[in-house]
């Protein structure tokens, strides 16, 4: 079988193999057709053609690179990629193409037709959450919050403001005002903003 | 030593074979003088389409039959199927759309497409439309909500803002919106496909775009492929190589004979036909199929002709039709050679490496040129590095401050013969040239533009946008913001802080910064704005203008990249609210 490249670089361009895009089509409701797209751009990705992605490929694409919380993104990103399945976090170096997914499945549109709406909804918050939550102790601080908001403002915020703004959501959604905004209560205080819309994307069949 | 047969039949085989070979050159050089063409290429490019289609129906029924086989969920069936149905509805519905048409909005995706043919009405051009839905948007994998502009106007993550009840909770919520946008980013975004060579819909019979079409389909797929491949490298290769040389030659021995005659219209003249004639002969050498639109706007007289850079080739294509004046980076070999040679019969621009660091030195020059009527006009890439043919990317302003007559041109190449594209950073020049010689044939589209000169109060980066708009317009391609540089180096800082002055404006509009509890608070100037913080006030910026950010990362030119790094500083104001600005926010 002719497969051989003639001087062309990124020659990792393979599809995945059947049994691969079986097993993650089943873990993750994704079709067949999405994942093989999915895995062009997981390749497109990986310019170096290792396999597997690090963050610093993700930092190059430079519209992430432009949003104010891109490193934070790709943090949460590596950490929710690098998950077990009972949920214990681990910040992980590398992505495989199957954790890659995986990731991306969080923000699937929620089938309210199906079971397991509830985890669902759940996972999306995981995905804020961690984003938040810079040292993965399963709590916002204050001085966390403030990192995130800084990110977001630059410059233009004296730090009085970023004060009051803290100041402010904290009141909201710290019930056991003990400093910190636990898991519990940020899902709770996320009841209002809706978190399915705003998480979610519109994958093409 | 051969057998006395074996060099008998050498000896035959070079008789019979080298006449006709001899011929076939001669033939291609005197229509290359003449600037005739006998129309053999447009036939060999049809007999090549009527093969991709057949090989391209094979794929398909066999893939079909594949999975009739195997035992696939339905729905997962009749998700593909009509999928595929939908494609070729679409190719044969553009094919059959007449050259007038309008053009249309792709569905998938969000990049919008509008694709207007030309005004001259002709079988050629009918082709065109066709041509452009070719790379389509089927391979989205999204439909985006969001997206980070790089301009000012347009109000980014855009939805409706409301005046939020819980204040101090939108931050969180838009910080969700930034989380969508970054993955939404991380799927699909706009600049990284465009550094990659342009995904193609059907397979081409090259080895080097297989991967993705060819899975061992059937044998006659295959004989045919092995056909193709015999051809292009036992017979096409040697062809176009002898071609290569006879014009390199041509060039070196013309520009001396031009040279020895004096400036004046004499030696004009005869430096257009040289150049053209040598052009066409090399543009052979590629088997170039050049289709030249709206030629009644081709520049004559001095000015900038400017066009959306696709590879080395662009050059050459364009010089079959008109003859310009070049600017670059002065090399040594072969190129320099071919540098100085054309210098000899025509003035060109060619700076050495020192100088190219030096913008205002490099401006001098051109500026300099252009004034000169005699000067014939300079062919300049604004975007300053190849970008893959699917869109046009930020015009560096340079050429636009000059103040000359700019003539738009528009280049889009057909890939389906042969991807013109090249990304230095992964092949080398002389891969490159191997596989542009053993393409099946490099196919082109050029329209000119009318000329277009600056407003009396524009700004040249105004001024370089809206002719980038104009040329992706014509050409069928996309316009973006983003700068090509991106493809090798990072996004400079100075653009995060302009998304993060954006927030932060926006986050002033609709809720309140001020404290939750009242409290006494000494030193603000301003006390009349209530706490619902409507008014849009300007951002309390550490800086008095994005221009005083460090400028970070500065690229000189394709071959070297020079990355400056300045730690930014971080204006920390305490309680003290910098003093020029007005508070409205309290």
């Amino acid at each position: 079988l002719p497969r051989s490249q003639i001087g062309m670089g990124n020659s990792s361009s393979q599809l995945p193999r059947d049994d691969e895009i079986e097993t993650i089509a089943h873990e993750t409701e994704f079709s067949r057709s999405q994942i093989v797209r999915l895995h062009a751009r997981f390749v497109s990705l990986d310019k170096k053609g290792r396999g597997f992605l690090e963050r610093d490929d993700l930092k190059n694409v430079p519209e992430l690179a432009v949003n104010p919380l891109g490193d934070r993104i790709v943090d949460a990103f590596f950490t929710v990629g690098g998950s077990y399945d009972d949920g214990a976090f681990a910040s992980v170096k590398r992505l495989d193409f199957r954790q890659f997914v995986r990731v991306l499945s969080f923000f699937q549109p929620i089938d309210r037709s199906k079971k397991n709406v509830h985890n669902r909804r759940t996972d999306k918050l995981k995905f804020a959450f961690i984003m938040y939550d810079l040292n993965k102790n399963g709590y916002i601080t204050r001085e966390e919050f403030v990192v995130i908001l800084n990110s977001m403002v630059g410059a233009n915020i004296t730090s009085d403001q970023l004060d009051n703004i803290t100041d402010r959501t904290f009141a909201e959604a710290d019930m056991a005002k003990d400093g910190r905004i636990s898991f519990e209560e940020f899902c709770k205080a996320m009841e209002k903003t809706d978190i399915e819309d705003k998480m979610s994307i519109r994958f093409l069949h | 030593v051969p057998s006395p047969l074996a060099e008998h039949a050498i000896l035959l085989a070079s008789t019979f074979l080298f006449p006709p070979v001899a011929m076939v050159v001669i033939v291609v050089i005197l229509l290359a003088t003449l600037g005739k063409s006998l129309g053999l290429r447009e036939i060999y490019v049809n007999i090549l389409i009527r093969i991709f289609e057949w090989g391209a129906s094979q794929i398909k029924t066999t893939a079909k039959l594949k999975r009739k086989e195997s035992h696939v969920p339905l729905d997962m069936h009749i998700e593909s199927d009509e999928d595929e149905e939908e494609e070729e509805v679409d190719e044969e519905e553009s094919e059959r759309k007449s050259a007038r048409s309008d053009g249309y909005e792709s569905s998938g995706g969000f990049s919008r497409r509008r694709r207007n043919s030309g005004a001259s009405v002709s079988s050629r051009t009918s082709s065109v439309c066709s041509l452009r839905r070719r790379h389509g948007s089927g391979n989205n994998i999204i439909r985006r909500d969001t997206q980070l502009n790089l301009d000012d106007d347009e109000d980014d993550l855009s939805r409706e803002i409301l005046p939020v009840n819980s204040r101090g909770w939108a931050v969180i919520g838009d910080s969700v919106d930034f989380i969508k946008n970054g993955i939404e980013a991380i799927i699909e975004d706009e600049v990284t496909s465009r550094f990659e060579a342009e995904q193609l819909m059907t397979w081409n019979m090259l080895t080097r775009t297989s991967t993705r079409f060819f899975q061992f389909v059937n044998w006659k797929l295959t004989a045919l492929y092995m056909a193709g491949f015999i051809f292009r490298y036992a017979c096409l290769l040697p062809m176009r190589l002898t071609l290569f040389v006879i014009g390199l030659v041509f060039m070196l021995v013309s520009t001396a004979v031009v040279g020895i005659f004096p400036d004046g219209a004499l030696k004009k003249t005869l430096n257009h036909k040289a150049m053209l004639t040598c052009h066409r002969i090399l543009s052979r050498s590629i088997s170039a199929v050049i289709y030249f639109h709206d030629e009644q706007y081709r520049s004559s007289s001095h000015g900038i002709a400017v066009a959306n850079h696709t590879s080395p080739m662009d050059v050459m294509v364009l010089s079959t039709d008109n003859v310009y004046a070049l600017i670059g980076q002065s090399h040594g070999g072969l190129l320099g050679l071919m540098q100085r040679a054309l210098s000899r019969a025509s003035s060109h621009i060619w700076f050495d490496r020192s100088e190219a660091k030096d913008r205002s030195a490099v401006s001098k020059l051109l500026k300099e040129h252009v004034s000169d009527p005699d000067k014939l006009p300079i062919l300049i890439f604004p975007e300053g590095t190849c970008i893959n043919n699917t869109s046009v990317m930020m015009f560096k302003k340079g050429s636009f401050e000059v103040g000359a007559t700019i003539y738009p041109i528009a280049m889009k190449y057909d890939s389906r013969f042969g991807d013109p594209f090249w990304n230095s950073s992964e092949q080398s020049w002389g891969e490159y040239i191997l596989r542009m010689m053993t393409s099946w044939a490099i196919i082109c589209h050029v329209w000119y533009l009318p000329p277009m000169t600056r407003g009396e109060q524009e700004e040249a980066v105004d001024f370089a946008n809206r002719v980038k708009k104009v040329i992706a317009a014509r050409g069928g391609l996309v316009d973006l913001e983003w700068d090509g540089m991106l493809k090798r180096c990072k996004v400079p800082p100075k653009l995060v802080a302009k998304q993060q002055e954006k927030y932060a404006n926006r986050l002033s509009r609709y809720t309140s910064t001020c404290e939750p509890f009242p409290r006494v608070h000494g030193s603000t100037p301003n006390d009349e704005a209530e706490d619902e913080g409507i008014a849009a006030s300007p951002p309390i910026s550490g800086y008095n203008s994005l221009e005083e950010l460090p400028e970070d990362v500065i690229v000189s030119d394709e071959e070297d990249v020079v990355v400056e790094t300045r730690p930014l500083p971080h204006p920390r104001v305490r309680s003290r609210p910098v003093s020029h600005v007005v508070e409205a926010i309290n």
